[in-house]
């Protein structure tokens, strides 16, 4: 199978780099249910390229999330945008009857808990918030036009349409949630249901972004791309499940959020109070419960069979807890 | 009636087995962190089969308490929800979901519970 498929790369990657590419190494590095990873390094006529191939695993994609063919569209406008992202090198068509594209593979460090943790990242973690707040203004700058395909094209407020989507979501759970109930209540009677609508990243948080030495040097996981209201990708990063213990720090388990956000209200003229990130920080903890509770319904259905996502549907707790937790500190 | 170990010494003997026997010898950093997601779900498993009973009917306490109502815990489950949907909670329905989240939170993530508190 590998070999296979390594051939036909080899192929496909010949004709888009204009001559013979030899792939040297093709390793997975992560395999799922709905998508695969592999690294490869390919031998090109304008010289060696270490690449990454992203690739359908023919299980069901989520539901909202894009398919392979619009996320290398978007990470092109992003490329085009100057969002510090992998460069898009060609979206492949069907890769042994699934679709594919490839991208430049980036070096560094994922992994949130160690970006968090690890003393020898100190410097970058200084540096982030900054980088974050650039980044951020840039994919809230990228033009929507051709974007067509991206959830949220239609005429209700994005923050409705997220809650409306949130609520169908939960209930089709078939498990009483009473905590997250009560947190969407809060919400659709306090949330501010006009803003700005533009690209959202839909998943910017720490954990998706490749850092090295100088700090950020790629923003990753583009599937959750949409149209929606700015402060959604404002407060996301907030959000206590991606603070990797280092709960002090509200932002990503590095800093506290205000830097972050003065330089975005600098760069983009868009001010945020921290009274409305808290109740979008409280919508991004109702959507990752609501997230998590459906990951778990992924092996329970037997889609996807994994130790990892079933323990999700118990730990989903700590996430009702913080839902609580925002509610008291709102005011209920 | 079962010779021992219990239910919950079993779980026990296997979450060890995983997490000090096999995770350790694992190449595969995914693989070695599979194992501890699972040895950690074998944790759950066990406080569950101590302590699930118990928390539960507390839960039914305090839950029955809020509506005024008898019940199961899903069906006082289901009923605060739909009170909550109709935009009507009981006075006093966010210290008593705390406290069950608490309950939850005893099985499910202890370690969570304590640093919160």
């Amino acid at each position: 199978m590998t070999v296979e498929l390594r051939a036909a790369l080899e192929a496909r990657l010949s004709s888009l780099f204009g001559g013979k590419v030899q792939v040297e190494r093709f390793a997975l590095l992560a395999g799922g249910a709905s998508m695969e990873a592999w690294a490869v390094d390919a031998q090109t006529p304008s010289g060696p390229m270490p690449l990454l191939l992203r690739r359908g695993a023919g299980g069901r994609i989520y539901r909202d999330a894009l398919s392979l063919a619009q996320e290398h569209r978007v990470l092109e406008a992003a490329w085009k945008a100057g969002v510090k992202v992998p460069r898009p090198r060609g979206y492949l068509g069907e890769l042994l009857g699934r679709e594919a594209y490839v991208m430049d593979r980036l070096q560094g460090e994922t992994v949130g808990r160690r970006l968090v943790q690890r003393p020898e990242f100190a410097a970058a973690r200084a540096v982030l918030p900054g980088q974050m707040a650039q980044e951020l203004a840039r994919i809230h700058a990228i033009d929507p036009a051709p974007l067509e395909f991206l959830p949220g094209t239609g005429a209700s407020s994005p923050v409705l349409r997220g809650l409306e989507g949130l609520t169908a979501q939960l209930a089709s759970l078939e498990e009483p949630h009473p905590s997250l109930e009560l947190g969407l209540l809060h919400l659709r009677r306090h949330l501010p249901s006009d803003g700005p609508r533009v690209v959202c990243h839909g998943d910017f948080r720490v954990g998706n972004f490749m850092v090295g030495a100088e700090g950020l040097s790629g923003v990753l996981d583009w599937e959750f791309a949409h149209l929606g209201d700015p402060r959604e990708d404002l407060a996301w990063p907030m959000v206590r499940a991606w603070r990797f213990r280092a709960d002090p720090l509200r932002l990503g388990g590095i800093a506290q959020p205000q830097e972050f956000i003065d330089r975005y209200a600098a760069l983009t003229g868009r001010s945020v109070t921290l009274a409305e990130l808290r109740l979008f920080e409280l919508l991004g903890n109702v959507r990752w419960a609501v997230g998590a509770l459906t990951q778990a319904r992924r092996h329970l259905s037997g889609e996807e069979r994994s130790v990892e996502l079933a323990v999700l549907g118990r730990l989903a707790a700590e996430i009702e807890h913080e839902v609580l937790f925002l509610l008291e500190e709102g005011g209920g | 009636m079962q010779n021992r170990p219990t239910a919950a010494e079993l779980a026990e003997a296997v979450r060890s087995f995983l997490e000090e026997e096999i995770g350790p010898g694992l190449q595969d950093a995914r693989l070695r962190f599979r194992a501890l997601v699972a040895a950690n779900a074998l944790s759950i498993l066990g406080r569950d089969l101590l302590l699930g009973e118990e928390l539960l009917r507390e839960e039914v306490d305090v839950l029955s308490g809020l509506l005024g109502v008898p019940g199961d815990a899903p069906s006082l489950n289901e009923e605060l929800c739909r009170r909550i949907r109709r935009g009507d909670p009981p006075a006093g329905t966010l210290s008593a979901l705390r406290r069950i989240a608490e309950l939850k939170l005893r099985i499910a993530s202890p370690r969570y519970l304590e640093g919160r508190r």
